[in-house]
């Protein structure tokens, strides 16, 4: 029990740290980067909006990858740090999904839109909350490794899909022109701001993951001294 | 062109307020349930 | 003919036997597809929209849970029979397995549309002529695809307490480039437009079957197998 609990203290502990750098960055992105001109405050909630669908993809990526190296490998890690990076997975996606919506309103005059971005996001929640819904439905620890597995891998697969999708569908209505909200051109400050912001929300990354792993390897072992006891 | 930035402040607390909510939720939920992992109880559904 | 293919082909001929004689997946399909024609029907106000703009998505919509209700009945028949668990006992390759319940699968969705199609002519007012091949075209394609992914996660779906439910939360995100493109050449056909505006969209089908065919292959025996 020693290490996991290890585990879990580390991994709450780096996840604390996250959060105090999403402190920090809310200073930097609110008191020490220029407003947006054409977008006003509200472009700030960029600071947060891309960090974390960038951390939902990457967290879905490795869901895919770790379910093949599962199938391949049969090693139990594999599988629950896929769960691990589900879980933390839907955390972002949230963000994600609440965040694009209140950014689009004021910038684009309506709730939603479906354009790339906020289309895969809302594909990648319902992918995690089916993956984790599967999860709690199987009771067998191999059969529920073996399904999540194969779900993780056809996910993986349908996010090209869905992208291919949005596009030709896009091109073949094309919708009003809109103001390109993540301009390639950024100023320096914002440019750093987004960056550390990056670089906070992947240690939130870890963290999460850290500590739910630590969690799940501690519910397993609990499981096994009362099956055994 | 000089033209004021549009206000639209209420929208940035909201998203803000509505990520700042949601992640540090995560994390407490999270630690609710290492705690109760040191406490010698199952977490359940994790 | 390899022996793959025949086994695949006895599986499902079993199945097809079994539901001929039963019939209850494929009724309860269709009285549920008749069912959601006419609420579409209903909740149209035929002032504002015309029944053409909107007559595509209505008919994906419908093969689209009809499929949902095949799927999940055709697994659960199984399921009370323990038709399965036999099944694997025999010396047989887990990929002609699958192919044989997609093709049982595909058999009962496909006969759910074949049905579902001339009804919804007759509720929607729509002239098929001239699309009619192009139609069954691109029904074949999209249906290959998403009912390729619902055998597999009905296996699956089986298996837990929430069969039912599970099966459409997790498939539901599946279906949708099928569906998308579906409806869009289908939409295309029902207008006339020509085969050139339909390509991309086709193109779209045809790798998704191609892609999700073999991966549900490939990954089927770790559904199936401890």
């Amino acid at each position: 029990m020693g290490p996991t609990r290890r585990t879990m203290r580390r991994g709450l502990a780096l996840s604390l740290l996250g959060l105090l750098g999403l402190a920090g960055v809310y200073v930097l992105a609110l008191g020490f980067t220029p407003i947006e001109a054409r977008q006003g405050l509200a472009q700030k909630i960029f600071y947060l909006h891309v960090p974390a669908a960038w951390n939902a993809l990457l967290a879905f990526s490795l869901v895919g990858l770790a379910s093949i190296l599962y199938l391949w490998l049969h090693d139990p890690r594999l599988d629950r740090f896929a769960a691990a990076s589900a879980n933390a997975g839907v955390a972002f996606s949230a963000v994600m999904l609440t965040t694009g919506p209140i950014w689009a309103k004021p910038i684009w005059g309506t709730w939603w839109t479906w354009d790339a971005r906020l289309t895969l996001t809302l594909f990648l929640f319902f992918l995690f909350v089916g993956y984790l819904a599967l999860r709690a439905a199987v009771h067998d620890p191999s059969e529920r490794a073996r399904f999540s597995a194969v779900v993780g891998i056809l996910g993986m697969l349908l996010v090209p899909f869905i992208h291919l999708s949005v596009y030709l569908f896009r091109t073949l209505h094309p919708q009003p022109i809109v103001l390109k909200p993540s301009a390639p051109s950024l100023p320096p400050e914002m440019l750093r701001t987004l960056l550390i912001s990056f670089t906070v929300f992947t240690v939130l990354y870890l963290g999460f993951v850290m500590t739910r792993y630590g969690l799940m390897l501690a519910e397993e072992l609990q499981e096994e001294a009362r099956d055994a006891g | 062109m000089l033209a004021e930035p549009p206000r639209n402040g209420e929208y940035l607390v909201a998203a803000y307020v509505v990520a700042t909510l949601i992640l540090v939720g995560y994390w407490v939920r999270l630690w609710q349930k290492a705690r109760t992992v040191f406490s010698g109880q199952a977490p359940r559904g994790t | 003919m390899p022996d793959a293919i025949r086994f695949a082909l006895a599986i499902a001929a079993k199945d097809i036997r079994a539901e001929l004689r039963s019939k209850t997946a494929l009724l309860s399909a269709l009285v549920f597809a008749a069912l959601v024609l006419v609420v579409f029907n209903f909740a149209r106000d035929p002032t504002v929209l015309a029944a053409s703009d909107l007559a595509p998505s209505v008919l994906w919509v419908t093969f689209a849970l009809a499929a949902i209700v095949a799927l999940n009945r055709a697994f659960n028949i199984e399921r009370e029979n323990a038709a399965l668990d036999g099944l694997l006992l025999a010396p047989v390759s887990r990929e002609a397995l699958f192919l044989g319940k997609l093709l049982a699968n595909l058999a009962f969705v496909g006969t759910v549309e074949l049905v579902t199609l001339p009804l919804f002519t007759l509720f929607f007012n729509v002239t098929l002529g001239r699309a009619l091949p192009g139609i069954l075209g691109v029904t074949a394609l999209a249906t290959i695809g998403f009912v390729a992914v619902g055998t597999i996660f009905s296996a699956m779906a089986v298996r837990t307490r929430f069969a039912e439910l599970m099966l459409p939360v997790l498939l539901l995100p599946f279906m949708v480039p099928p569906l998308i493109g579906a409806v869009q050449v289908t939409s295309r056909l029902l207008a006339a437009r020509p085969l050139s505006e339909m390509w991309g969209w086709l193109r779209l089908l045809a790798l998704y079957d191609i892609v999700f065919v073999t991966l549900c292959v490939l990954t089927f025996s770790a559904v199936v197998d401890e």
